[in-house]
């Protein structure tokens, strides 16, 4: 079985732990996935733009920003290594949620991991809206199974409504 | 070729107007991929040959605007030597240090130092150099990206009429109605401030839960790694130290900002030339320069459709919808601005306004003032709205989005329609209050 996790920077163990889950059905084949956003280096140029100025790549401060992306993409990745030895390692840069469903029909992923959105020291949140736009977009165009993983938040239930 | 026929009015004004309006459309859509430098200059020699304007009126509304040019010129030099020293950098680093790990108060930090350079710098300092500073500080840190760019994108429009410099629209329409430094002070500095506790109110609520955590300081590296040349940073931020001041004491005795901008640029390269952190090439090259051919065309534009009597009248509705009142002045002037920086972009919209308002120059003062302020205040907080880009991009997002693909630029939208119109209807309020 292939699985592929997505991991955004701050699930490392999540998405370590719910890879985990497939080892009984061997051969097992893990890749983790990073991918760099070119969404705010967009958003950086259509501000340079609105000011008249040609776009950021002409200018020095873009090498440190690909720097800052790459380093981080790799520290991702190295962090959920720890919980998935082994698997393999890809990079890829643009859009998240198009990045994902293109890698997993390239990469003949039998199963995407991913979770639900990015936590920042927040506690879980389960309801509308705990599914961030990159899930909602994998879950509805994947090429395989998708696993969506979130959370422990039993505390939060039972749900009365 | 018309200065040699004779052209009846109706014709001189719809031929005079329709090539404003395709210059204007020309801006928004950017056919051909001209830039919009080349679209301006287009517009304003399409008017000079078809004899719509005088060469020497167009000449003598680009001498009348020297102060305008000349500012941009200074305020560029100076953000672009100020950054090749390193001390965007070295201000970010120590606004994460100043943070004590928190990203609660790194974000704090971040808009009180977008805040200062606005100030300091005018708003393109903050938009382009600070931000990109910025998200590489917050992708070091891995913290949250997008609260961060948010910050700063939107501080450097909503504290861009903290003084009279924070923005080079409020020179253009100064130029044409000047405001002494008290009553800018009272009638937009305090304005400011309120909209920017607003702006940060707001900021922090919606962004409160992914602001939760904490950072490692160590990923950074020490501030003053970010200095490439000790002296030369030295000698930088005393001649900040000195500029900055000036600026103020300038604005107090109506003496030309520009001077000010263009001695404070000339010194800071001539410190570079000094300690060979830059050449003559190089320098020129951290300024656009394109961005004069758009202003001058721009310019002769506005000031074709003013002789045809047009503007006047756009003048002359807006008086008629403020009702004579002070409050209607401000309101007017206020969404007037606001609405037509989203339609056409900030700075054309600022230089229709500036030459509208002749009709208000008579009113009473406190109409007047209004009418100016609000101006002021329109068109520098109106581009919140659609903070990246202008309508006509926000437009082609939504029309992207509509195929099912998520659009980032989309997310300052969003932000944007919420907040704006509050912080425009506040600042109204306030600037009415103290009128």
């Amino acid at each position: 079985m292939r699985v592929m996790g997505c991991l955004d920077g701050t699930n490392a163990e999540l998405i370590g732990y719910a890879v985990q889950m497939f080892t009984t059905s061997a051969p097992l084949t893990v890749a983790l996935l990073a991918v760099i956003d070119e969404g705010p280096r967009k958003d950086l140029d259509r501000m340079r733009e609105r000011f008249w100025r040609p776009p950021i790549h002409r200018k020095p401060v873009s090498k440190e920003i690909e720097t800052a992306e790459s380093a981080s993409a790799e520290e991702t990745l190295k962090a959920a290594l720890a919980y998935a030895k082994g698997a393999e390692t890809l990079v890829r840069q643009g859009r998240p949620e198009l990045e994902i469903v293109n890698a997993a029909a390239e990469w003949k992923a039998d199963v995407i991991v991913i979770g639900a959105h990015a936590e920042y020291g927040e506690p879980p949140r389960v309801g509308p809206h705990s599914v961030g736009h990159v899930a909602r977009f994998v879950l509805d165009h994947a090429p395989c199974p998708v696993l969506l993983v979130r959370p422990l938040a039993r505390e939060q239930f039972p749900i009365n409504r | 070729m018309f200065l040699f026929f004779s052209l009846s009015e109706f014709w001189r004004t719809f031929l005079t107007s329709f090539i404003g309006v395709l210059t204007l459309v020309g801006i928004m859509t950017r056919p051909f991929r001209w830039t919009e430098a080349h679209i301006a200059m287009s517009g304003a020699g399409a008017l000079l040959v078809l004899g719509l304007i005088r060469p020497t009126d167009a000449a003598l509304t680009l001498l009348r605007d020297w102060n305008t040019f000349l500012f941009f010129l200074g305020m560029m030099g100076i953000s672009a030597m100020a950054e090749s020293s390193g001390l965007f950098d070295w201000l970010a680093l120590h606004a994460a240090r100043l943070a004590h790990r928190s990203a609660k108060r790194l974000f704090l930090n971040v808009f009180l130092l977008g805040t200062a350079i606005t100030m300091i710098f005018s708003n393109d300092g903050t938009a382009l150099i600070l931000t990109p500073v910025v998200y590489v500080l917050v992708t070091k840190l891995r913290l949250p990206v997008l609260p961060y760019m948010f910050a700063c994108t939107f501080i450097a429009d909503t504290s861009s009429f903290l003084l009279p410099i924070s923005n080079p629209l409020n020179i253009i329409v100064m130029s044409h109605y000047p405001l002494s430094l008290p009553t800018y002070l009272r009638l937009l500095f305090v304005p400011c401030v309120v909209v920017i506790a607003i702006n940060y109110g707001i900021f922090f609520l919606l962004y409160r839960a992914q602001l939760k955590g904490t950072f490692q300081l160590e990923r950074l590296p020490s501030a003053d790694a970010s200095v490439k040349h000790r002296a030369y940073f030295r000698y930088t931020l005393w001649m900040l130290a000195l500029v900055a001041p000036s600026y103020v004491i300038a604005s107090a005795f109506q003496f030309p900002l520009s001077a000010v901008a263009i001695v404070g640029a000339a010194l800071l390269v001539a410190g570079a030339l000094y300690w060979k952190r830059t050449t003559l090439q190089e320098a020129a090259k951290g300024i656009s320069w394109s961005i004069f051919g758009f202003i001058a065309g721009m310019f002769i534009v506005v000031r074709a459709i003013e002789d045809t009597g047009l503007t006047v009248k756009f003048g002359n509705l807006l008086l008629r919808l403020s009702h004579g009142t002070s409050f209607g002045a401000v309101m007017v002037g206020t969404f007037g601005s606001a609405i037509g920086t989203n339609l056409i972009n900030n700075v054309p919209m600022a230089v229709v306004m500036s030459s509208s308002l002749g009709s208000v120059q008579h009113a009473a003062p406190a109409i007047r003032n209004g009418f100016v302020a609000a101006t002021i205040f329109g068109c520098d907080l109106g581009p919140n709205l659609t903070t990246v880009g202008s309508l006509a991009t926000i437009l082609w997002l939504l029309i992207l989005r509509q195929r099912d693909v998520e659009v980032s630029g989309l997310d300052y939208f969003k932000v944007g329609v919420v907040v704006t119109p509050l912080m425009l209807f506040v600042g109204a309020l306030v600037i009415w209050l103290l009128l």
